[in-house]
């Protein structure tokens, strides 16, 4: 099963100093290697945003206020069960600090 | 929203944190104790120890490092204990690695412990079961239910694979050393083995109703993967794991919504997995780095290569494919692997050209029961028009099949290449079959003993066949291919029930082609120059077994006056060797005597062929039949017939005599 996490901004968190980025390298490679970790990245704050409603299509363009519930990173991971994408992420928000990541499944039993 | 409680929190993170650590949990302990089983033991009872504490202190910071020097701690209890016990002291003093040390200590053997780890669990010594089931368990932290469950067998089943498999490898003193280097690649080989067998028994399941077992296909990914990060020089490793990566692509679409098999050319290609077929592509440029001539795993990853790059069916380079099967067909010259050329032949060459290749395997006796063969050739004859015998093809694979979707599937298309309706009232073969056996005043017995001729008629035939259709031709090759190396009196069983059934059914004629054996014929055909070089020179024949059959081949001596020799017996530079009880001598030629010393690789007492592995408490062998030197048996006849016949499709040692060439009297002495 493949679920998607991602990962919000939280307020007034520390930025990340050295020994935090060295740290996630290295959990990132772990991953990747034992085939957990299919894909991960940063994400830039804001961007256009696309809406649609009927046949009207509007593109905003950001940044916007509510920066607090911006996603900033995702991970694509794939476990055995929820319980094991629940352990990565916890791990992972070990090394992050403070903050919220969000785990949802990915429809479709494609990748395995 | 439901949040979940704290226990429920610790308990599902003991079990994911086992899943996810339990390699190095395992391995890291198999470093200090030097046995495999006993590692998993004590990394067992850490388990226990935080589905005890975790739930009441809550999940530690780091749950793999606590899990690790917990067992590590376990390790040394034990290795203490038993120093205690045996009062060995000083001999195991080099053993004991003293306290475990901090946390991360040794992440530099982390990497070389989980690698000897799998080599260990894939050790050659098992059996192919007992390493699947070893490696789920030791590299992936399945228990014994999951893994019984993803093969579909009970849990106790597992259970003893498992406790035999360690005990195996305990009895034979295989310790947790990384294997020389000359055995290196054929140990790896069995690595890969192994992995590929865990992924194709999830991909492609070979029983049950469900077409894929994606949990295995997914076990499958993490052991190759794991693996390419631990052994990253090897090409054929970096294959394997595009390989697997690109047919795991498929997976989504290749069943259809009812669960039913949709076959590659009419799949939607854009429900196949982009992310994974990049994974593919990066581990094929992986494997180009690490260099070398291609591989078995290396060409069929460059042949999925080519389907996952044609945009749509029609653009497939069919050309490319038939190429690359045909290089891997040199190397691994399988039925199977010649049955997919035939494939892709027909697609590049047209229809006529693929069924060609088909004709001689059809005569194989190792694809007798293998429902694609006749599936292949089904779709080649629909595409040439055949109908009438495609249909019957159709079946024949459905018959075949033990998986429920595909039978299922088969019969549609049977079904649907029907053109000509059968004329009403004319039995089928199948139908014939069972009336005959059926019908009064026949007793159980007979049933049973005709039953195994007719059914063998039908499985190799087909069911469907009209019974008007059935030639004398047919009925020859079934027997030829079936029974032609049996014993006269067994082809005259098989024989005399066929006669029986052909003359109840009114077609006598199709009994014609099959002649009476003479009773004293009783000794097969022997093997002629040809074929014995062939299987002599076949590169996955060990060095015990090619010794042997040219040792049988040239001395021309019975098979149980061979193994009884011993190592005194032999004159080796005079190339013979005086028989049991004296009376004469046997001699072997040049083939033999290349083999020979290697076998015997310095030995001067003891029986010439040993078996295996030192022999088991329960069966003490004679003293007479036992190595003082290394402790193993002799080889039994059992054994070296099992061997022979694993290797030659059922032929028995006997076929390796060119003929009676009794043992010489010595000219001089």
């Amino acid at each position: 099963m493949r679920y998607l996490m991602t990962t919000k901004e939280s307020v007034g968190a520390a930025a990340p100093d050295e020994k935090l980025m060295a740290e996630m390298a290295a959990f990132v490679e772990e991953l990747t290697s034992a085939g957990v970790l299919l894909a991960t990245g940063g994400l830039m704050p804001g961007g256009p945003r696309v809406a649609s409603r009927g046949d009207d299509i509007t593109v905003t363009d950001g940044p916007f206020t509510e920066a607090k519930e911006a996603v900033v990173g995702f991970a694509l991971v794939e476990c055995r069960s929820k319980e094991e994408a629940i352990e990565v992420a916890r791990r992972f928000r070990r090394i992050a600090g403070d903050g919220e990541s969000l785990i949802q499944e990915v429809f479709d039993g494609c990748g395995g | 929203m439901r949040r979940v409680t704290a226990e429920d929190d610790a308990r599902a993170a003991v079990a994911a944190a086992w899943k996810l650590e339990a390699a190095k949990v395992v391995a890291s302990v198999a470093r200090m104790v030097h046995d495999v089983g006993l590692a998993e033991e004590l990394a067992q009872d850490a388990l226990v120890a935080a589905l005890e504490q975790w739930p009441a202190d809550g999940v530690p910071a780091n749950p793999g490092a606590w899990l690790t020097t917990t067992a590590r701690r376990r390790a040394v209890d034990h290795i203490r204990r038993a120093q205690r016990l045996e009062r060995k002291r000083e001999q195991l003093a080099h053993r004991c690695p003293g306290e475990p040390e901090a946390d991360g200590d040794d992440a530099g053997h982390d990497s070389h412990d989980v690698l000897r780890l799998m080599f260990v669990s894939c050790h050659p010594l098992l059996r192919t079961e007992a390493r699947v089931a070893l490696t789920l368990r030791l590299l992936g932290g399945l228990t014994d239910e999951e893994i019984a469950r993803a093969f579909l067998v009970g849990r106790t089943v597992i259970a003893r694979r498992v406790a035999d498999a360690k005990r195996t490898l305990a009895e034979a003193g295989v310790g947790f050393a990384m294997p020389p280097r000359t055995e290196l690649a054929e140990r790896l080989s069995s690595v890969l083995e192994v992995v590929y067998l865990i992924f194709n028994e999830g991909y492609a399941a070979t029983s049950g109703d469900d077409l894929m077992r994606p949990g295995l296909c997914l076990e499958a990914l993490r052991l190759g993967r794991l693996l390419a990060g631990l052994a990253p020089d090897e090409a054929e490793v970096h294959g394997l794991v595009a390989l697997m990566e690109l047919q795991s692509s498929r997976s989504a679409a290749r069943t259809g919504p009812s669960g039913e098999p949709v076959p590659l050319h009419e799949q939607n290609r854009g429900r196949w997995d982009q992310l994974l077929i990049r994974r593919g592509f990066a581990a094929m440029l992986r494997a180009r780095e690490a260099g070398g001539p291609p591989g078995p795993y290396l060409l069929q990853a460059a042949i999925a290569v080519c389907h996952a790059q044609a945009r749509t069916a029609e653009e497939t380079d069919w050309r490319r494919i038939a190429t690359l099967y045909g290089t891997l067909e040199r190397l691994l010259p399988t039925p199977v692997v010649r049955l997919n050329r035939a494939v892709a032949v027909g697609m590049a060459d047209g229809p006529a050209a693929g069924l060609a290749l088909t004709a001689p395997l059809a005569e194989d006796p190792a694809l007798r029961d293998y429902h694609l063969l006749p599936c292949v050739r089904a779709d080649l004859l629909h595409r040439l028009g055949r109908y009438e015998e495609a249909r019957r093809e159709f079946l024949r694979a459905a018959s075949l099949t033990a998986n429920a979707a595909e039978e299922a599937f088969l019969r549609g298309r049977a079904a649907a290449a029907t053109t000509a309706a059968r004329p009403a009232g004319m039995p089928t073969l199948g139908e014939a079959v069972r009336a005959f056996l059926e019908r009064d005043g026949m007793d159980p017995g007979t049933a049973r003993s005709y039953g195994q001729t007719l059914r063998r008629l039908c499985r190799s035939l087909g069911d469907e066949l009209p019974l008007a259709a059935l030639t004398s031709a047919d009925v020859a090759r079934v027997f030829a291919l079936a029974w032609d190396g049996a014993a006269a009196r067994t082809w005259n069983r098989h024989r005399s029930a066929l006669r029986s059934f052909a003359a109840w059914a009114s077609v006598g004629h199709v009994a014609e082609g099959i002649g009476r054996r003479a009773a004293g014929r009783e000794r097969a055909r022997p093997l002629d120059e040809a074929e014995f070089t062939a299987l002599a020179g076949r590169p996955d024949v060990a060095l015990r077994e090619r010794t042997l059959w040219w040792l049988l081949r040239e001395s021309g001596a019975p098979v149980s006056t061979v193994l009884a020799l011993d190592v005194t017996d032999l004159d080796v530079r005079a190339r013979r060797a005086r028989t049991r009880g004296g009376e004469g001598w046997l001699t072997w030629g040049a083939g033999t005597a290349e083999w020979l010393p290697g076998l015997l690789a310095g030995r001067r007492r003891g029986p010439v062929f040993l078996a295996e592995r030192r022999p088991g408490p329960g069966r003490p062998p004679a003293p007479g039949d036992l190595c003082p030197e290394t402790g193993r048996g002799r080889l039994s006849y059992e054994r070296a017939e099992y061997l022979f016949k694993q290797a030659t499709a059922g032929h028995t040692l006997r076929r390796l005599r060119v003929g009676p060439r009794p043992p010489s009297r010595p000219s001089t002495s």
